[in-house]
């Protein structure tokens, strides 16, 4: 892979923003809540201003890595400090400073335990920040748990609904997860022969059919967990539902890709050979995830928990281009991860400022909501929409990409999974009706619709959703700069 | 300069007089005893780091001074110092002991330093046995319940057992070697690679510092010591004297390097039994004591894990773990003392409302636990990273399997433990205020755990040179 070397440490300033923030936070007093929302603000528009700012210039006529950065860090285990851009991390360290940024506006209210909130959540984010640009494995691993520990305490003290059951089940079964990385990437560590945890160096080395097979399948349902790859994801439900609004954006906007995102990028890459042979299975736990993910949100009557399995079935999209092994599914994959992560964070943000006035999610509690909020309403009816696949959202796109491929590579899961996403579109449909054009809750009819500032997270959002839905060759020919040379080294 | 060579010990020989001739007065001052002992302590964490790269032997060769042993003596030093910064408040043993319990402190950690400088197994012995004796000591010396005198007497027992496990591996092997010095023993073993009665006696002596160290199965003595002495003793239990007797099993565990498989076979059930018995026994502890004693076991587990590898890797990682195993469950203890200001055992339902009642123990707190619990970015993370990846070079995949499951247990009931500190609100608790030294101690655990977890490099080679005097 080709490496061009950062003229200015661009990556490691959008890994420092959010420390820096954090720092700064620490020293703050409690009561000065307005400055802390402030500092964290400043500290997520910086990183959110250089994540656009590579996105942009990424050159995709030069490929290959680009901002990066290497410096040894132990020596003799052979760990750098090594990150980089390419056409595949890059939009989602484009979705990470979208989110983090809209969800510390959607927070913005918060009023209880101000400090450690934003302190939290900004460790949280040097860790999916971190994840997603480095290139060596072990550095990898590690922001991984950093980015995984900070919801237990997050749920925790600012969570609702059963949410002590839920922060420690979410934590004990990533953690569970990660109990599988660890074997897996010593593994490929132990018999590479080169004393190195450079994934570009190992990527190198054929690992003997046995190591691969074994690394692939532990590594593939370590990182699963995050992903929500069925029967692993049952802590996602119960964890979105728990946590607070902009956790649950980041979690399940950004911080299941990174499961996905392990899986492509340390798994698939590592081990092509242990690829080939577990990508039936792969394809096939995608989608039942599908299905079961739609199907089951259907049964739902609390709003969270519909959105929760619409991310378990959007998941398995996700899964199921990745296993397809070929160039569309793979970029309809990393489309669908950054515009899930979009559409999820715009779900939870409508529903979030939904609760927090109304203190239900119940759809038949609200009822007629869209008469008394039509603006708050109508974000949550536009991530429906996305969430169903309508033509003119970025989602479209990548859904039809994955689908695709998938029928072609593997035509019976293909179908059923794409017939219940068609089913699962009508009865979307449904809860929309039920929730906002029924007859309205009087209890509900003296709030005031959300005000312009209030509302610029989702405004946000929902911009990008567009302009990636009327212009997606923006990110697919940038995805595909990458997933190209990937596919061939498979 | 020979003497420099013998310096720290020969310090805190000094030491233990100075603390001896306190112990005469009549007339108790509290305040006194505990300034001088810690005021000289810190002396001799400058005096073992002065020391930090002498080398050479003493005592017809009985008696090595290396890098490896220095490091280990440099971090006694700082564990004994470290323990007596949390010893200001020693409500739970009488005034007029407190003397003594500076004393037998200071001996145990001088028996402690020259057990990790011996070469010869008599030596080894009778150093061991002079920091158990301290010990001894020190556990039933808590006032109050009757809980003290259990706990010394099985403390007492089971080292006295474990003894006599070693004393007994001790003649096999100097009957089957004609030698008692390490380096002319490993030169006969592959000797007797026919016989059995070399790896017998060679586990048979091992016995003693699994015992120290609590590995499954001498690990039974660990809950109720743990409960039963004072809080500050414990604490220098279960830093102090792990450090050194990980440093003597490094030694040790290098004269199985013959028998290869049946050998490291042997440590490796105890590895597995010992991380999996101790991490789940731990979980239903609610006693905050008596859960860290539990998942002491378990880490012993895992500092077994780089030891049973027997290669420079696996060493190196195992002294990683085992300062940094000082280190973050000393950061626990500390809370505890603090928490429980009248020395009582500490629930821990009472670290409710922690966040609250003193922000900056409550976050050290909570980084010693992840630490503990192996989450970055902490030393305990890197540490627990560095075994297995030693052991992982070494062919051991089912062991760094369970291993990392281990992980996931363990993380279990730490976040309990967090949990009530951050999350049970715990108003009627009185808030705690802590003293300056403290506060500092503090910041500077908090720093070290983060620091030398994100840049361990520097420490990872200094480490590194130091086992290559041991494994020949």
């Amino acid at each position: 892979m080709v490496e061009h070397v950062a003229d200015f440490p661009y990556l490691t300033c959008m890994l420092l923003a959010p420390v820096v923030g954090l720092t700064i936070i620490l020293f703050l007093k409690e009561e000065w809540h307005f400055l802390i929302r402030v500092v964290s603000l400043s500290a997520a528009a910086i990183a959110l201003g250089l994540s656009i700012y590579t996105f942009v210039n990424y050159d995709t006529a030069l490929g290959g890595l680009q901002f990066v950065e290497k410096y040894e860090w132990v020596k003799s285990f052979g760990i750098y400090y090594y990150v980089g851009v390419d056409g595949i991390n890059a939009p989602l360290l484009l979705l990470t400073g979208i989110v983090i940024f809209t969800g510390v506006l959607t927070m913005w209210e918060l009023e209880n335990r101000v400090k450690e909130y934003f302190a939290f959540m900004l460790a949280l984010v040097t860790g999916v920040f971190g994840v997603f640009m480095s290139m060596d494995m072990f550095v990898f691993f590690l922001f991984y748990e950093i980015a995984v520990v900070p919801m237990y305490i997050l749920i925790l003290i600012w969570g609702s609904t059963r949410k002590i059951y839920a922060a420690m089940k979410l934590t004990l079964y990533l953690m569970a997860g990660s109990g599988l990385i660890i074997p897996g990437i010593l593994l490929l560590y132990a018999t590479s022969g080169i004393n190195t945890f450079d994934m570009i160096q190992l990527h190198g080395v054929h690992f003997a059919p046995w190591v691969q097979k074994t690394a692939f399948v532990l590594l593939y349902f370590g990182f699963g967990v995050l992903a929500a790859v069925w029967p692993f994801h049952t802590w996602s439900p119960v964890g979105h539902v728990a946590a607070p609004t902009a956790v649950s954006m980041l979690h399940a906007g950004v911080l299941m890709k990174l499961g996905a995102y392990g899986i492509l990028r340390v798994a698939m890459f590592l081990c092509p050979d242990g690829f080939q042979y577990w990508a039936q299975l792969m394809a096939l736990l995608a989608a039942v995830g599908i299905v079961y993910g739609v199907f089951v949100g259907l049964a739902q009557t609390d709003l969270k928990y519909v959105i929760g399995y619409s991310s378990v079935s959007h998941m398995g999209i996700v899964g199921l281009g990745l296993a397809t092994g070929t160039v569309d599914g793979i970029n309809g994959s990393v489309f669908q991860m950054f515009a899930h992560g979009v559409m999820t964070a715009l779900f939870f943000s409508a529903v979030g400022y939904i609760y927090d006035r109304t203190h239900t999610r119940m759809i038949y509690e609200l009822g007629g909501f869209s008469k008394i909020m039509p603006v708050a309403s109508g974000y949550f009816i536009i991530a429906a929409l996305c969430g169903a696949g309508v033509p003119g959202f970025a989602s479209f796109w990548a859904e039809l990409l994955v689908f695709i491929s998938a029928v072609k590579v593997f035509p019976v899961r293909g179908l059923i999974a794409l017939a219940s996403i068609v089913i699962g579109a009508l009865f979307a449909l449904r809860v929309v009706q039920k929730t906002f054009y029924n007859e309205p809750n009087p209890k509900f009819i003296h709030f005031k619709d959300v005000s312009p500032f209030l509302g610029l997270p989702r405004a946000i959002l929902v911009a990008t959703m567009v302009l990636f839905g009327i212009f997606p060759r923006l990110m697919l020919d940038l995805i595909k700069s990458a997933v190209v040379p990937f596919v061939n080294g498979l | 300069m020979k003497v420099l060579l013998f310096g720290p010990e020969l310090y805190f020989l000094g030491m233990a007089l100075v603390l001896f001739i306190l112990s005469l007065r009549r007339q108790v001052n509290i305040r006194i005893d505990h300034q001088v002992a810690l005021g000289v302590a810190a002396g001799g964490v400058v005096v073992a780091s002065a020391c930090l790269f002498q080398q050479g032997e003493l005592f017809f060769a009985a008696y090595r001074v290396d890098l490896f042993s220095q490091i280990f003596k440099v971090a006694l030093a700082l564990g004994l110092f470290l323990v007596l910064m949390i010893s200001h408040n020693l409500a739970h043993i009488e005034d007029r002991y407190h003397a003594e319990f500076y004393l037998f402190l200071t001996t145990c950690t001088l028996g402690l330093m020259m057990l990790v400088s011996a070469v010869e197994l008599l030596t080894i012995y009778v150093s061991l046995e002079l920091s158990s004796y301290s010990l001894y000591i020190l556990v039933p010396l808590r006032r109050g319940d009757d809980m003290d005198i259990e706990a010394g007497v099985k403390y007492l027992f089971i080292g006295a057992v474990s003894s006599c496990f070693m004393l007994f591996g001790l003649s096999y092997i100097f009957g089957a070697t004609h030698s008692t010095y390490v380096n002319e023993v490993m030169a006969q073993m592959p000797a007797l690679l026919q016989s059995p009665i070399g790896i017998m006696g060679l586990l048979l002596t091992l016995a003693g510092f699994f015992f120290k160290l609590s590995v499954f199965p001498f690990h039974f003595w660990a809950p109720d010591v743990y409960q039963g002495a004072a809080n500050q003793v414990t604490t220098f239990i279960a830093t102090v004297s792990k450090a050194a007797a990980v440093a003597v099993l490094l030694r040790l565990v290098a004269l199985g390097d013959v028998y290869g498989f049946g050998f490291t076979q042997a440590l490796w059930i105890l590895s597995i039994v010992s991380m999996t018995l101790g991490n789940l026994v731990a979980i239903v502890q609610k006693d905050f004591k008596r859960m860290l004693a539990y998942s002491s076991i378990a880490h012993a587990g895992y500092v077994l894990m780089g030891i049973l590898t027997l290669s420079e890797a696996g060493y190196t990682a195992a002294i990683y773990y085992a300062v940094a195993y000082l280190i973050m469950n000393f950061t626990c203890f500390m809370v505890i003392s603090e928490v429980a200001g009248d020395g009582r055992n500490l629930q821990i339902v009472e670290l409710a409302g922690l966040y609250h009642r003193n922000p900056l123990l409550g976050l050290a707190l909570m980084l010693g636990l992840f630490a503990l619990a192996g989450v970055p970015p902490s030393i305990g993370f890197t540490g627990k990273l560095l075994v297995f990846t030693s052991a992982m070079k070494e062919g051991y995949f089912w062991l760094v399997l369970v291993g990392a499951v281990n992980g996931t247990i363990s993380l279990y009931y730490y976040l309990k433990v967090v949990y009530a500190a951050y999350f049970l609100e715990g108003k009627e608790l009185p808030k705690i205020t802590t003293g300056l030294s403290t506060r500092a101690l503090s910041y500077a655990l908090i720093l070290i755990i983060i620091g030398f977890g994100v840049f361990p490099d520097r420490f990872i080679e200094l480490a590194r040179v130091a086992v290559k005097g041991v494994l020949l």
